[in-house]
């Protein structure tokens, strides 16, 4: 009666846990990536570009081709092996930039990255450069600047120059390197009469994708949004705060840091001169409009003198042996930490250098994941070995220990210490403790969020049908493996290696020892189905990680099995 | 306060991934039992610590068997 209650109590706390998890899981843990591809009648299929307007996109909202043609006259090219793009001379905004090594699906064919847009259309995202003074006539956004040259490249910098009336010289050199930096010199000649008093600033402006499917969640786990290093310390706003802080926007003052917006795998941020402090805020500008910008303070500049300031602009993918070089030799004061680890980067660091530099010796991310995983269970090797061996030796008392059990069911204190005295009799070994479990979860963590953070993973095949480890294992019998015509709800995509995942937890969990309340016996038996379901939209090669692990613990539990005597006789016993 | 908070997180461990994980205690009580009992007799601070101490015990080389919570001597 009561373990039949107990029971039904642990199938409805099962599906709590299943139906809640969905709701929270999008909130705190992300599961994975986005699907990158489906499965269509047997075949393999990228999915189609979502970043493209859709039919909500207001009218005066016009197609990025369209804004880039009219303005094509003060277009300045961008080239450089790794991004191109232009700037455009009106205004001089860097508002076009397309990052080439990275595509918008597993497709190679589909079109690369687009991480800066201009003004008027969808997402507009751009970098621009400027001065406030009080008496003189500044550049603004409808000046057109003079360049000199025909193109940016990182052989060629060019200088963009434009002059008042009254006999301001302004100049941007802009710089490109191999990568993702641009460096930008603001100077200002005073060829006047006049003292003239003038600051300089830099701004990156971004309103927020129209439609909302395109915009990155904001999760506990990985922040995307507003996001800088000032006061000695990484800071992570929401869209929704600088909204909040109304016109006054969210202010503070920067020395050696940096302010931009940070998305997943993506970042754009500006890095005042080392040494200098500025003012710095996230500025809402309505309509889901935001800009980040500093400002240097205000200096007066005589007659005959120039001022240059000095900014670095970092426009790209968050590779993080990149980010660690820009930090070391360009100064770029903790440009490493956009890449949101968390509290424990000193435990994932170490997993993701791993997992790269097996990456970049074997050449498939999958093979990678498996020998990371040979490494894991390695090195958890003799503490296993130890916790096998006294699991083997409780099963081999098993038919003594259901004795005592029925013997005292009434009396559960009894009980327990009847079985301590038996394992006492019969030399069972002490298990493993609970330290080994302690240092087996956070390598899963870590390995999730290496999986979910590095832009490194992304888009990474391992073999078959697995695409892109990054994202769900996308083939799965609910559709027949897409042949049937219809795309399952994310819940119910319960693809093959989760189902593999269920069995392999399935099998192990039977070599334990059975436990000694048989409602958790038959918990045991639930949780790998349960873990299937939980498991599966998270990303294939945490998948993939788990049931390799699970096979290699099969193979050391069944092996040492096979060599304990007890056991063995028992075996014989069963066989006569 | 924080002792409270403290139990509820260990209550909801031993609910959840305990309950999966396949048999580890080489102690009676169990961790959490041992840091619930620890928390509630010490509070937060130094019951964390004796927490603390006896996970790091509960190692395939550590000690095993009975090992309770230490009683509040009367001074």
């Amino acid at each position: 009666m009561d373990s039949s209650r107990n029971m039904i109590l642990a199938i409805v706390l099962s599906a709590l846990v299943l139906i809640g998890w969905s709701f929270l899981s999008e909130r705190i843990a992300p599961t994975a990536t986005e699907p990158t591809t489906e499965i269509v009648e047997g075949e393999q299929v990228a999915l189609p570009n979502t970043d493209a307007p859709g039919p909500d996109t207001p009218a005066e909202m016009r197609e990025l081709s369209e804004v880039l043609a009219e303005s094509q006259a003060t277009r300045l090219p961008i080239e450089t092996p790794r991004v191109e793009g232009s700037i455009n001379l009106r205004g001089a905004r860097i508002d076009d930039l397309v990052l080439l090594d990275y595509r918008e699906t597993i497709d190679a064919d589909s079109p690369p990255i687009r991480l800066l847009n201009p003004e008027g259309a969808d997402a507009a995202y751009f970098a621009h450069f400027g001065w406030a003074a009080a008496d003189i006539e500044t550049p603004n956004g409808s000046t057109v600047w003079q360049a000199d040259g025909e193109s940016l490249t990182p052989d060629t910098p060019v200088t963009l120059s434009w002059r008042n009336e009254t006999g301001q010289l302004f100049e941007i050199v802009l710089a490109i390197d191999e990568d993702f930096l641009f460096s930008v010199d603001q100077r200002i000649s005073n060829l006047g009469d006049n003292p003239i008093t003038a600051r300089s600033y830099a701004q990156l402006s971004r309103s927020l994708p129209e439609t909302h499917a395109q915009r990155e969640p904001d999760t506990w786990l990985i922040h995307s949004g507003p996001t800088g290093f000032w006061t000695e310390d990484l800071n992570h706003i929401d869209y929704d705060d600088v909204t909040a802080a109304g016109s006054t926007g969210e202010r503070f003052s920067i020395t050696d840091g940096w302010l931009g917006f940070n998305d997943k795998y993506w970042l754009t941020a500006i890095f005042p001169a080392a040494g200098t402090n500025v003012e710095a805020a996230f500025m809402p500008l309505g309509n889901e409009r935001f800009q980040a910008v500093y400002s240097t303070p205000e200096t007066v500049i005589n007659a005959g003198r120039a001022v240059t300031r000095s900014t670095s602009f970092f426009a790209g993918a968050k590779e993080i042996i990149l980010l660690e070089r820009y930090e070391s030799e360009n100064g770029l004061n903790q440009i490493d930490l956009s890449v949101d680890w968390g509290w424990f980067y000193w435990f994932e660091l170490p997993i993701f250098y791993l997992l790269h530099w097996l990456f970049t010796t074997i050449g498939n991310f999958g093979v990678a994941i498996i020998c990371l995983t040979f490494i894991v269970r390695g090195l958890m090797f003799p503490i296993a070995q130890k916790q096998f061996q006294s699991m083997a030796s409780m099963r081999a008392v098993q038919p003594k220990m259901k004795e005592v059990q029925e013997r005292y069911k009434d009396d559960k204190q009894k009980m327990q210490q009847e079985v301590l005295a038996l394992y006492q009799r019969e030399k069972v070994n002490p298990l493993a403790g609970c330290l080994p479990i302690f240092l087996q979860i956070p390598i899963f963590y870590a390995l999730y969020k290496v999986l979910m953070l590095s832009v490194e993973m992304r888009h990474e095949p391992f073999a078959l049908w697995l695409k892109d480890l990054s994202a769900p294992d996308p083939l799965t019998p609910v559709n027949l493996f897409g042949l049937l015509d219809f795309v399952p709800p994310p819940y119910l995509a319960i693809g093959l290696l989760p189902i593999l995942l269920g069995i392999t937890m399935y099998l192990q969990f039977k070599l334990n020892p059975a436990q000694m309340d048989p409602t958790q016996q038959k918990i045991f038996g639930i949780m790998p189905w349960v873990f299937m379901v939980i498991m599966a939209p998270f990303a294939a090669g945490l998948q993939l990680y788990w049931v390799t692990s699970n096979i290699l613990t099969i193979a050391q539990q069944k092996w040492l099995y096979s060599r304990d005597p007890r056991l063995k006789e028992q075996a014989k016993a069963t066989d006569e | 306060m924080i002792a409270k908070l403290f139990i509820g997180l260990a209550r909801l461990w031993q609910w959840g991934p305990s309950a999966i994980l396949p048999p580890t205690c080489r102690y009676t009580p169990s961790c959490s039992a041992y840091a619930i009992t620890a928390w509630s007799r010490y509070g937060a601070f130094k019951g964390s610590w004796l927490a603390l101490r006896r996970i790091l015990r509960c190692h395939p080389w550590g000690g095993s068997g009975h090992d309770p919570v230490p009683l509040i001597e009367n001074e």
